[in-house]
């Protein structure tokens, strides 16, 4: 009598309507993108930290050896990375409790404030690499500043090759906010 | 026994229902409206600051377009550079700032009257979603514009000896100062910017 009541009351049992299946199946995809980001912001910071590169002859320049620590927004990159791949390892186990229990309110909501935040630190290293990349890659006739890309040609490959899983990773990170505002908007 | 006192249990219950429903049907839907009537309070408030904070951040963006793109600086005198004169489509990044705030101010101009309805109606996720969705792209748009020439900024203040680049603020000072000062505003923006998500994705909640 109680259950056919409570069924009277209109209650329907947990864990089989469609908005439930829906919100496990953006939890599992948020787990996978957060996978993918791992492996594209480590890729990232590794290719960028382990570049040096040692010219055999001696050119006009004063120097020829190329680190990436000769460039303090490399530096920033490699550092920027590497907090963001760490971040999301942590962020692991927080999305496998979204996928256990996808009505956690509170969680969400404190998942996409670090993930915002963590997406403003990925871009900006990013981006600041990316202004020097191009800068090494055409320099600038205006400053008197030297494309290094024609002499330091594997270095320079390196670096450009680096951006790509950064970018990759923003490209994520934007796709997990908007998931997890869905997943918030749809209970 | 048992039957019959259960029987009796079932009219009685049944009687009671039917009596009863109307009660309990009304009492959730009266707690319930209650309870939609104050938090649709907080929601309002948030739509309200929403607001309030998107047009802090069209002035923020809108500074930084102008500052960058009215610096140019002609040095009176003759330097050991081939060029004593700068602008800021000297450089392809500060180019993208300019175009990058000019997009984002004007996505923040066509934001508000979403943000409007917001307030209006504070329970309708439909505006509130899109707004975040743009939102959270616009980030990403405002930090890369902003970063990218905070390292340009930086490589003009310090140079770098190991690449041989020159540090251009020593000759064009006023040119680095609104150049600097640009950079500022699109990073306030940035930061206006992240609360506008947070606050959006708070409000989302459905409750």
């Amino acid at each position: 009598m109680k259950a056919s009541g409570a069924l009277e009351l209109g209650e329907a049992p947990k864990g089989s309507t469609p908005k439930s299946v829906a919100n496990r199946g953006i939890s599992i995809l948020d787990f996978i993108l957060r996978l993918i980001a791992i492996i594209g912001t480590l890729g990232s910071a590794i290719a960028m930290g382990t570049t040096d590169e040692t010219l055999p002859f001696v050119t006009q320049f004063n120097r020829f050896r190329a680190k990436y620590d000769d460039l303090p927004m490399f530096t920033f990159f490699v550092v920027a990375n590497s907090i963001v791949s760490a971040y999301l390892v942590l962020s692991l186990a927080l999305s496998i409790f979204h996928i256990l229990r996808s009505g956690a309110k509170g969680s969400r909501i404190i998942l996409i404030f670090f993930d915002t935040a963590m997406l403003v630190l990925l871009t900006a290293g990013a981006s600041a690499a990316a202004a020097i990349v191009y800068l090494a890659h055409k320099g600038n006739a205006k400053a008197n500043w030297f494309a290094i890309c024609q002499q330091f040609n594997s270095f320079c490959e390196r670096i450009s090759g680096a951006l790509i899983g950064s970018f990759g990773g923003i490209l994520v990170f934007v796709l997990l906010i908007l998931l997890s505002a869905v997943a918030l908007s749809r209970r | 026994m048992q039957n019959s006192e259960s029987t009796t249990i079932n009219v009685a219950e049944t009687k009671k229902e039917t009596k009863g429903k109307a009660p309990l049907l009304a009492a959730p839907m009266a707690t319930s409206s209650a309870v939609v009537e104050t938090k649709g309070g907080y929601k309002k408030g948030i739509a309200i600051f929403d607001f309030i904070l998107r047009l802090c951040a069209i002035a923020a963006t809108l500074a930084a377009t102008v500052a960058m793109g009215t610096t140019e600086q002609t040095l009176p005198f003759f330097t050991q550079f081939f060029q004593f004169q700068a602008s800021y489509d000297d450089f392809l990044t500060f180019q993208f700032f300019v175009i990058a705030n000019a997009i984002v101010t004007g996505y923040l101009v066509l934001s508000i009257p979403f943000s409007i309805v917001c307030i209006v109606r504070p329970h309708a996720t439909g505006p509130r979603l899109l707004l975040i969705i743009f939102d959270i792209v616009m980030v990403a748009l405002a930090t890369a514009a902003a970063s990218s020439a905070a390292a340009i900024v930086y490589l003009a203040h310090n140079g770098n000896s190991s690449a041989n680049w020159n540090a251009i603020c020593q000759q064009f000072t006023d040119f680095c100062q609104s150049v600097s000062g640009a950079v500022v505003g699109s990073f306030v923006a940035v930061v206006i910017f992240v609360f506008l998500v947070v606050l959006s994705a708070f409000a989302l909640r459905k409750n």
